[in-house]
């Protein structure tokens, strides 16, 4: 049973192409950390076309949090927005492209 | 200012002091340095040798920046100091402040200059509704800097002062030690300046001393704001302050949403509370500031877009395609105790989105932006069609899903009372109040316009207009109330009507909604002595269950509500009660220094003589320092058809002469011409004139 992460950026992964990030071309790295373990997703979008890899590249907005976190927001538990202002998650670079990102995020189980 | 406060403001960073310069706030007193929504600064208290200082005068510099005189003693009839104090202030990014001392007399002094400092880090929501907080506070000093800071979780918020003169600092502030000689003077430079999150880098100050030009965040300075925008040139000397006025404040409420970063600037709501992206009110500023500079509409629509929603949220009231209502930075927001990350309950940005977008194309000619928010535009008509109808009867309805913290009305006139029966009673929820319908009917047209025209969709654009004309003949047969030929304020949850009289009926008028046959019906009862004050239409009419001549929604008169009211008029071919209406506000704008207020009390013209202020919190507001500029549109009739743009003045005769120079749009600059015609009548002795187009 893969993680609600895993399972965000492989479905994210699989719809090649998202017309909510057509206005987009940049890439995202999300560096998560498990107590103490790092895992990394490098999202690269090109007007909308995705790739997803867990390359170690420079990007144009970084996103760093624990992967708990991480879960919980792919999963619907929590929204990124709040983290983000919480200072839960910390970012570096564009955030624009993280405001574009932000919404192929999953609703809130409570509001399906 | 309002109640003696000074208030300079840098994007959404901003202080609030008393006339000495001093802050001393409680936890609901809107005074301090706040940013992104938080306090960072409650208490700063200039004493010297242990004594408060007593304000001479001040000067408010630009909209960044003041300066208080001060000198030494409190509670004198008169003044004869051998010291003066002047402290210059200005904010961003924190704040500088140059604090001088100049010594008058013959004999050289010593001082014990002191000042106090301590911060609440309160959330803007918790100065509003005097909450406490729930983290831990500290107060540290390092090296030659006193550190303040407040932690919550992963909530980190610091300010650190320092000074340029040798102080000697303690957790409680600096004191100085200091000799001034005879005719002498002493200075030292105050560092205020702001941090978030762990181990988070302080902002540097801005302004550091001897520099003096405004250095906004945006693209452009305020000179070469003011340069860029028409010239008016004009015989009242009143119309040209109220002008220059507006130019000022709107560069000042020009704010760049952090989020989305970037230096290109929106309109903020207003100041202070409301200094952040706004759906209704930075679409309604955009519209009303397009003949005079379009910047702010393409970062509005271009961030409202980035923003859109996706999901279907309860808390945020959030739905794919909505536009949002406002959006927060502070710790509520953070910590989910307030949905502003952001929050979607307001039902008719959406609609007014395309409405914006369509205009700023007729204005601007940018088609790129247009096809580049194509999708955002889609999404937003389809949310009219497929989440607003929550009754399922054709007509867009608001309720809100978030019942704690979300909002009751989410229309503009959005208090608890706004929306009654002639009897008083208020409608249980769902809700639909007229203007959404008129919104709903414009910005279908307007989106079949740019499908044909922009997008390449013409099925697309027959569709909307098919649907447009059927929300119109479904709309003049269900609002309309036959005994007092107007339009309801609302369809309650049962289809039935709210039929109290309000100035939503202008609303109307300007999104073309209304039958031409009804429209001499519907002005009759705007400039009638019921809504129409003389400065004025009011938001609900005298004689409704719940007029209040000085209620927020339910008899004031809004400037802003007044000049689309106005644009209404016009669509119908009233230009005489449109300049009635311009010539009303703009008379009222003379009474507050050309900064027209949020609001204004109903009462009749003839009876107060002057316009009564709505005692509010913010000030300028945005949509009120918007509405001369459309006022002036309006009443030089400016229209931009094709790649031209039409002039069809009526002006006030109050008025005389008017030239409006340099408009900017996809001619290049034109230059418009009027002379004042109209008569400015009260409201009791007035026949129509002849509706013409």
């Amino acid at each position: 049973m893969p993680d609600a992460t895993t399972e965000f950026f492989t479905e994210l992964e699989q719809r090649g192409h998202e017309p909510l990030l057509e206005k987009a071309t940049g890439s995202l790295r999300f560096d998560l950390v498990d107590n103490g373990r790092r895992s990394r997703w490098l999202v690269e979008i090109d007007r909308g076309d995705i790739a997803v890899s867990h390359r170690n590249a420079k990007a144009d907005c970084v996103l760093r949090s624990d992967k708990a976190l991480f879960d919980r927001i792919a999963s619907g538990e929590e929204n990124a927005v709040a983290a983000v202002l919480r200072g839960a998650i910390t970012i570096d670079g564009n955030r624009q492209l993280l405001v574009l990102f932000q919404r192929l995020l999953p609703a809130p189980k409570t509001s399906a | 200012m309002n109640g003696g406060l000074v208030r300079i403001l840098d994007g959404n960073t901003f202080v609030v002091s008393d006339s000495r310069g001093d802050i001393e706030a409680s936890l609901t007193d809107p005074t301090g340095l706040f940013s992104f929504d938080t306090r960072f600064l409650s208490t700063w208290i200039l004493t010297v040798n242990g004594e408060r200082l007593n304000p001479l005068s001040v000067d408010d510099l630009a909209y960044f920046e003041s300066r208080f005189f001060l000198v030494p003693g409190t509670g004198t009839v008169y003044v004869d100091s051998k010291l003066s104090v002047i402290r210059r202030r200005a904010v961003g990014d924190g704040f500088h402040e140059e604090l001088t001392i100049l010594n008058h007399d013959e004999e050289p002094v010593e001082l014990t200059v002191r000042i106090e400092a301590a911060c609440d880090f309160a959330d803007l929501f918790e100065v509003k509704d005097a909450l406490q907080k729930k983290g831990a506070y500290s107060r540290r000093v390092s090296g030659r800097k006193l550190l303040l800071g407040y932690e919550r979780e992963s909530y980190i918020r610091q300010t650190a002062i320092s000074a340029s003169a040798p102080a000697k600092v303690d957790e409680q502030g600096l004191t100085f030690s200091v000799y001034v000689a005879p005719q002498g003077s002493w200075t030292t430079d105050l560092d205020v300046v702001t941090a978030a999150g762990a181990g988070g880098t302080y902002s540097r100050p801005k302004y550091q001393r001897g520099q003096r030009g405004a250095r906004p965040n945006m693209e452009r300075s305020l000179e070469r704001w003011l340069a860029d925008a028409p010239r008016l040139e004009s015989e009242s000397d009143s119309l040209r302050a109220t002008y220059r006025r507006s130019l000022v404040d709107l560069a000042a409420l020009r704010f760049s949403p952090p989020v989305v970063g970037g230096a290109k600037s929106l309109p903020a709501a207003g100041l202070p509370w409301f200094m952040t992206m706004f759906g209704r009110d930075s679409i309604f500023t955009s519209l009303q500031a397009l003949p005079f500079t379009s910047e702010l509409a393409a970062t509005t629509l271009r961030a409202l877009g980035d923003w859109q929603g996706t999901r279907t949220d309860d808390f945020r009231d959030e739905d794919p395609g909505r536009i949002l209502h406002e959006m927060r930075y502070g710790e509520m927001t953070a910590f989910e105790e307030r949905p502003h990350s952001p929050y979607y309950g307001c039902a008719d940005a959406t609609m007014l989105y395309v409405v914006l977008l369509d205009e700023y194309e007729r204005w601007t000619g940018d088609r790129r932006l247009v096809r580049e928010l194509r999708n955002e535009a889609r999404a937003a008509l389809r949310w009219i069609d497929d989440y607003a109808d929550l009754m399922g009867n054709g007509y867009v309805s608001y309720q809100r899903r978030n019942e704690e913290t979300g909002l009751e009305n989410q229309c503009w006139k959005d208090s608890w009372d706004s929306i009654s029966y002639r009897d008083g009673r208020l409608p249980g929820f769902p809700r639909a109040t007229c203007e959404l319908q008129g919104y709903a009917y414009d910005a279908k047209v307007r989106a079949a316009r740019l499908a044909r025209e922009v997008w390449g969709d013409p099925d697309w654009a027959d569709e909307l207009e098919r649907q447009a004309a059927d929300l119109k003949r479904r709309f003049n047969r269900d609002f309309w109330v036959e005994d007092g030929g107007y339009f309801a304020l609302a369809l309650d949850s049962e289809g039935k009507q709210v039929d109290s009289l309000t100035s939503n009926n202008g609303h109307l008028l300007w999104s073309g909604i209304v039958a031409k046959s009804k429209a001499k019906s519907v002005v009759r009862n705007l400039m009638g002595p019921r809504l129409f004050s003389g400065w004025g239409i009011r938001t609900l009419a005298e004689g409704e269950g719940r007029y209040n001549p000085i209620g927020y929604h339910v008899g004031t008169v809004w400037p802003f509500d007044c000049s689309f009211i106005a644009w209404g008029l016009r669509r119908y071919g009233f230009k005489e009660e449109a300049a009635q209406v311009a010539g009303g506000i703009l008379d009222a704008a003379q009474f507050f220094d050309g900064r027209l207020p949020e609001a204004f009390g109903g009462y009749e013209r003839g009876v107060t003589k002057y316009p009564v202020q709505y005692p509010t919190a913010c000030s300028p507001q945005a949509w009120s320092t918007g509405a001369p500029l459309l006022l002036l549109r309006t009443m030089l009739g400016l229209e931009p058809v094709d790649d031209r743009l039409l002039v069809d003045p009526m002006l006030p005769d109050s008025i005389g002469l008017v030239a409006l120079l340099d408009i900017p749009g996809r001619w290049g600059r034109m230059d418009a011409f009027a002379r004042g015609r109209a008569a400015v009548l009260p409201p009791r002795a007035r026949s129509l004139s002849p509706a013409r187009g």
